[in-house]
């Protein structure tokens, strides 16, 4: 009985000192070192002072949803949101695609509960998937004038908005490259696989034992990674479906095409400079981000969405990093080795099948307000902090990774090719180049899953 | 009791909770079962009738049969450890101990949190933790995250398992002990019982009901074990560790085979069903009418 | 006598060694929740680089997790919400599911013994198999979700096959048939006879309904994030969504916002400590 009560004013008291010091914490706390990187970044102003864009008084009080799938702006949105609200009078609600929820079965779960949002933002494949049973038509909305390259068509309809523009590729660290070799790096200068490696070499020499860092997720293997096999067929996204649709048919022997073997020769020069090669299905995520920016490593293979990251672990907007192509041979004339992957990834649909008229016009008034308003083209790019697709936006990305795929697009030097593949595509072949990474598997076995993964699609 | 009272009785008693449960489980459990012989993608508006199609498209699922069979190696292991550790646990914390009550709550802990934080704190745990106490240490068990492995990841997965089912069975594993009777027990010292043959003897005819319960609901939640597995370890190294509840909310949603997800999910629950039946039927054989 | 003393120095070294044995897997048993109190007052970089090491080698160690934490959950709304539901569903639960279970056992009919097999058995359904036609059936068919209602009457409904389970099995054991034979006699109806001698008779097992019912509700993630989209309404555990980023997490304020979820509910533990353990150990068995 005794040890009871004593054991429980200890428990108490213990609680009671962790709330104390919870609440007093912020004083002697040591959050106000300068060189903390996780001092909440400045907030970048919003000009509002002009503002021409047309509302339409008509739908002042209408409330819409927006579902958001692109979690590192879930924030940005939300002021976004606000933004509009001010202005237009049309309340606009953000919901997040919780975590342990895939985008897709968040919308179909939304849809059986008869209360869809009004917009949503998803995935190229998710948008293909629900368009014509769910999603309203938006081929005559002006701002596709805006975006032609960018636009997803299904059977000759546009049915979403593609919101953003992401790329992918080799990310360099400027100032750890020219650290270690004592020389200025120009990244126009590598042009071949060959060159790539004999970097690679020339920084082990100087003393960065394993310069790349490769990611594990499957997400990244399986549909970063393993989809250049598709879009680099002639880079385009017709040429990718024609791949796709040969190796479907079996007109295509993945054994002997050409695109797969060289995809492979460059993975596997990444996997041999893998900074987790010990342990490859052991690395981490966050850890990536940390090494390149302290320049333990000088590559990692990721797109302009890991800038959050590399931000957080101390990378600041002045500092140079880029992308290098997915070098896939020693033929400096291929476009594979001079152009980067980027093409729009995030679409946002408008649901025509439940919502309103007035909500669906509440809607296209929101995004014909991110494309031609000055405030939603300046939050578009510096809030949500992404590279617009439309021609009209006069703004830059601020950080270095989207600035410079926003600088390739201009110059030509990006392909826009996106694969349009079966939803699990990432999961189930992920899986598979997971176990190619952890030398569980060759070169054989991965060419047959990938041919018995699209042997199964109908 | 009196029948005449039996319709009012039955109304006043039964029908509050019983019209929760079947609005809530009965009700769209039966909807299921009817989707699974649909068509119906999850999303389309019309819903066709096809048979027993879905259930074909199970046969040829082989991935299914394969995080099936996993998961009845997971539940043997879960069951056995689980059951064996509280046991042991709560023998301990009935013998009188200096701070047992605190060992008990203590113990109870895991029951605070939900499933999926205890799956991402445990990921956390083995692929952060460890392996920095590898580095530091040297150890060469901690050396590679166990993750990364096959094997590995599953014996993560089933300490996880056993770290958080057994608090609940420590607890009803404690109630047995207390229910025995002092006397029994002395009056077998008496006897010259040594140690193991009191307790198989004695303390185990007599523990059988708890011992029932526990049996039972360490099966079912093994079985039907989901959240743990999603954020500990969703599955990877490359799909080795995806157990059958994963497997069909993957097929439903990720494949978008919804008709099959749906009919997968039913045959777990007839086998699950199945297993606990015989399971209860012969437990139950063995309690002795205290 | 000198045998005693043999036996009680043998009896004292095996004690000290359980006690040590015990300890020790006390302590692994606890070592996660240790790393999650540690690392929820480092930074991210901390966290990730040195998961391990203590806190006074860290620098710039605060409580800033915390405060993002509870700033971002908009805690008190939150608090606010999950003590509504959960208080109402746990209150709702147990008392349905006694009076239920009273009925099946103290009505030895078809139906009693149908709705019994149905519950046992349907405490093994997978969740995942029912979510879409729950869903399709109160969204698509009834339009009530979104409110707190249904989340606490679908909570009332999922819990109520092993509440009943639970309460079934105690009652067979521990309430006597003759007190209410007694009772009648007085004449008492069933219901006077119900809340005046039988629901006394039923406070240890209550009180465990009540703290496993309340625990999983106050938890409980998949169902409230079928039910709940509006912001307002959002539970402590939905309010965390956001700290999970699609590529990466945001460690120290997930585990400050776990512990700011648990933290009600660990200091109602500890002042229930004793009747929570007692009505577990009287209840669960029988």
């Amino acid at each position: 009985m005794r040890a009871t009560f004593k054991a429980k004013v200890t428990a108490a008291g213990l609680i009671l000192a962790l709330m104390t010091t919870m609440l007093t914490g912020c004083r002697f706390g040591f959050a106000s070192d300068p060189d903390d990187p996780n001092e909440e970044e400045e907030v970048i102003p919003i000009d509002t002072s002009v503002d021409t864009f047309e509302y339409d008084s008509s739908l002042e009080g209408t409330s819409i949803t927006l579902l958001n799938s692109k979690a590192e702006i879930q924030v940005a949105l939300g002021e976004m949101g606000a933004a509009f609200e001010e202005k237009s009078g049309v309340h606009v609600e953000v919901m997040p695609v919780t975590d342990g929820d895939s985008p897709y079965t968040k919308v179909v779960s939304l849809y059986n509960s008869g209360n869809p949002p009004t917009m949503s933002i998803l995935d190229t494949t998710d948008v293909i998937a629900l368009a014509e049973e769910k999603a309203a038509d938006l081929t005559e909305e002006e701002w596709t004038n805006e975006a032609e390259e960018y636009l997803t068509e299904v059977n000759g309809k546009v049915y979403s908005f593609p919101l953003c523009i992401e790329g992918r590729g080799i990310i360099y660290n400027k100032a750890v490259i020219e650290e270690a070799l004592g020389e200025a790096f120009e990244p126009e200068s590598v042009t071949t696989l060959g060159e790539f490696e004999e970097l690679l070499d020339k920084l082990v020499d100087a003393g960065i034992e394993k310069p790349v860092s490769v990611a594990k997720e499957d997400w990244s293997l399986g549909a970063h990674h393993l989809q250049y096999i598709y879009e680099t067929y002639d880079g385009t996204s017709e040429g990718a479906q024609e791949v796709i649709e040969k190796i479907k048919k079996g007109n295509l022997d993945l054994a002997s095409y050409d695109r797969l073997s060289e995809f492979l020769d460059m993975f596997d020069v990444l996997k041999k400079y893998n900074v987790a090669k010990g342990d490859p299905l052991g690395a981490d995520y966050d850890e990536m981000a940390i090494d390149l920016a302290d320049g333990k490593t000088a590559f990692w293979f990721n797109g302009n969405w890991a800038w959050p990251n590399l931000a957080e672990a101390g990378a600041e907007n002045e500092d140079e990093y880029g992308f290098l192509p997915y070098f896939l041979n020693n033929d400096g004339e291929d476009f594979a080795n001079q152009q980067i992957q980027g093409s729009p990834s995030k679409q946002v649909m408008i649901d025509g099948q439940i919502a309103s008229e007035k909500e669906q016009a509440a809607a296209k008034e929101f995004l014909n307000w991110i494309v031609y308003s000055e405030i939603g083209q300046q939050m578009l790019v510096k809030t949500c902090n992404v590279i617009p697709p439309f021609t009209n936006n006069p703004y830059e990305p601020a950080d270095p990774l989207s600035r410079d795929i926003y600088e390739k697009v201009q110059e030509g030097r990006a392909f826009n090719a996106s694969a349009i593949v079966p939803n699990d595509h990432w999961a189930v072949l992920g899986a598979a180049m997971q176990k190619y990474l952890a030398e569980r598997s060759d070169r054989k076995e991965l060419t047959e899953s990938i041919q018995e993964y699209w042997d199964e699609q109908e | 009791m009196k029948t005449k009272n039996n319709a009012k009785d039955f109304g006043m008693f039964a029908l509050p909770g019983l019209f929760c449960f079947l609005a809530v489980v009965i009700v769209p459990f039966v909807y299921g079962v009817y989707l699974t012989l649909t068509d119906w993608n999850g999303v389309s508006k019309v819903k066709n009738f096809i048979g027993f199609k879905n259930f074909a498209g199970v046969v040829r699922d082989g991935q299914f049969w394969t995080s099936l069979l996993l998961t009845f190696k997971y539940v043997i292991v879960v069951v056995v450890l689980v059951n064996v550790f509280a046991f042991a646990i709560a023998w301990l914390l009935t013998r009188g101990m200096k701070g047992q009550n605190f060992f008990r709550a203590g113990f109870f802990t895991p029951n605070l949190i939900g499933g999926i934080v205890l799956g991402y704190i445990w990921q956390f745990v083995f692929s952060r933790v460890f392996v920095s106490i590898g580095e530091s240490t040297g150890w060469k068990l901690f050396e590679v995250s166990w993750l990364s492995d096959p094997t590995n990841a599953f014996i993560a997965l089933v300490v996880v398992s056993v770290w958080q089912l057994s608090g609940y069975m420590i607890l009803i594993y404690v109630a047995g002990f207390m229910g025995l009777s002092e006397d029994v027990l002395e009056a077998a010292s008496i006897d010259g019982a040594s140690g193991f043959v009191k307790l198989k003897s004695i303390i185990m005819p007599l523990m059988m009901s708890s011992v029932t319960i526990c049996l039972f609901l360490t099966l079912s939640r093994a079985f039907m074990v989901y959240d743990v597995n999603l954020s500990l370890t969703a599955g990877a190294p490359y799909g080795t560790t995806e157990m059958a509840a994963m497997h069909v909310y993957e097929k439903a949603f990720t494949s978008r085979q919804f008709g099959v997800g749906q009919s997968e999910a039913l045959i777990l629950f007839i086998i699950v069903a199945c297993i606990s039946g015989l399971q209860v039927y012969f437990t139950k054989k063995q309690e002795v009418e205290a | 006598m000198k045998q005693t003393t043999i036996g009680g120095t043998k009896r004292k070294v095996t004690n000290a060694l359980a006690m040590a044995g015990l300890v020790i897997i006390f302590i692994a048993y606890m070592f996660p929740f240790l790393m999650v109190v540690i690392n929820s007052l480092k930074q991210k970089r901390d966290i990730i680089k040195s998961p391990f090491s203590w806190l006074f080698t860290i620098k710039g160690l605060s409580f800033d997790n915390f405060v993002k934490a509870f700033t971002q959950m908009d805690f008190l709304n939150a608090f606010k919400n999950s003590l509504l539901v959960t208080v109402s569903a746990t209150v709702l639960v147990t008392l349905l599911a006694a009076m239920l279970a009273y009925y099946i056992v103290r009505h030895n009919n078809a139906i009693s013994r149908i709705t019994f097999a149905l519950m046992v058995a349907s405490m093994i359904i997978p969740f995942q198999a029912i979510m879409i036609p729950l869903v399709s059936i109160y969204g698509g068919t009834l339009n009530i979700l979104n409110h707190r209602i249904t989340l606490i009457f679908m909570h009332t409904g999922f819990s109520m096959a092993m509440s009943v389970f639970m309460f079934h099995g105690f009652i067979k054991g521990n309430v006597p048939m003759a007190l209410e034979e007694a009772a009648y006699i007085d004449g008492c109806t069933h219901s006077q006879t119900f809340f005046k001698i039988v629901l006394p008779l039923l406070k240890p097992i209550i009180s465990t309904m009540v703290i496993l019912n309340s625990l999983a509700f106050w938890n409980d993630f998949l169902l409230p994030s079928l039910v709940l989209t509006d912001k307002e309404l959002l539970t402590l555990p939905l309010s965390t969504y956001s700290f999970y980023g699609t590529y990466s997490a945001d460690y120290g304020t997930i585990m400050a916002g776990l512990l700011l979820c648990v933290m009600p509910i660990l200091i109602l533990y500890i002042v229930l400590q004793k009747q929570i353990i007692g009505g577990v150990v009287a209840g669960a068995v029988k």
